[in-house]
């Protein structure tokens, strides 16, 4: 990604660039969070949520309902990799609940049941 | 960062003692890709299915393997980003499903091997007045073994081909589905999705 701030909220005027407030990291370490991981907040960021910086607020408050990462990154208007940083640190730091796919067929897809009830969710639409 | 050791569907992050798990809501995320040329109408699709307004993100285009730092250390390397379309339905009260719009081109295919992984299938978006747009996504998803559906978008003013003739000139496998549809069209879409998903069901039964 480029370090000159094109990243920075076109509204409201931040002038950190985003890899600031992730300290310099692109992408979290260990397993990458797939752009649809869900996540919610959980009662401790409700509670601790008017002491978050910024962009932890905002992402608690985005996580009332389920949302994902790649949501998140739209929201915040960053890089989907500037998303997995900062939902990984709340999720550690127990503000976030993280709800992951469910592999379940050899090829890593959903699986018969799943694929069953979103048939069936699509057709009751 | 420990995701690695957390069972996949289990939520993560330190356990919150007032809430048990009883109150916690199992959450499974799914996504379908909606590949094809530009100018197909992959996000007007994406935007007649989605409950949100369809938003665009940014993917880097080495997130995948290299970071920031590590990009630096490869002299000449640039990093630059790709924007990508998505949408969302909310299927019941446990299955999130995420539309991806993804560029067709081939050098966007370290996108798509995120994408496809672990993804109900794909639909691809047909123009029948470009139709090489859209080989190289048929050709991939094949490749992937990922359940894919083809949707004819009508354009006004496209030609009307019989079925088989647009299977023959696109190469699509017999059991594959071909939906003509329209893009702006809500439940036109709607039944595209389907037609993709008993597709995958259909094969996700016989191994």
């Amino acid at each position: 990604m480029t370090v000159d701030g094109r990243y920075g909220w076109q509204e409201g005027g931040r002038v950190v660039p985003a890899y600031a407030f992730t300290r310099g990291r692109t992408r979290s370490a260990g397993e990458e969070l797939p752009l649809e991981a869900l996540v919610t907040a959980t009662e401790l960021a409700t509670q601790n949520e008017p002491a978050l910086q910024m962009e932890w607020r905002t992402i608690v408050n985005l996580s009332a309902r389920p949302t994902s990462v790649v949501e998140i990154g739209a929201a915040l208007q960053v890089p989907v990799g500037v998303a997995r940083v900062l939902v990984s640190d709340l999720a550690n730091a127990g503000y976030l609940e993280v709800h992951l796919p469910r592999p379940s067929d050899a090829d890593g897809g959903p699986g018969h049941a799943i694929l069953g009830r979103l048939l069936d969710g699509l057709r009751a639409r | 960062m420990d995701y690695a050791p957390a069972r996949a569907g289990r939520p993560i992050g330190r356990p919150v003692g007032r809430r048990g798990p009883a109150a916690k809501r199992e959450l499974i995320p799914l996504k379908i890709l909606v590949a094809g040329g530009f100018g197909v109408g992959k996000t007007t699709f994406v935007g007649s299915l989605s409950e949100i307004p369809p938003l665009s993100t940014e993917q880097e285009m080495t997130a995948l393997s290299v970071g920031v730092d590590d990009a630096a250390a490869v002299p000449g390397k640039t990093t630059t980003t790709v924007a990508m379309d998505f949408g969302r339905i909310t299927v019941d009260h446990q299955l999130i499903l995420y539309l991806f719009g993804t560029p067709g081109q081939h050098r966007f295919w370290f996108m798509w091997d995120e994408l496809a992984r672990g993804a109900v299938g794909a639909v691809v978006l047909v123009d029948l007045r470009r139709v090489d747009d859209s080989f190289a996504a048929i050709d991939y998803f094949e490749d992937r073994r990922l359940p894919f559906a083809v949707a004819v978008n009508q354009f006004p003013g496209t030609p009307a081909f019989p079925e088989a003739t647009v299977r023959d000139a696109l190469a699509i496998p017999p059991a594959c589905p071909l939906v003509l549809m329209d893009a702006r069209d809500p439940r036109s879409s709607l039944d595209t999705l389907v037609a993709l998903v008993e597709h995958a069901l259909a094969r996700s039964a016989t191994p």
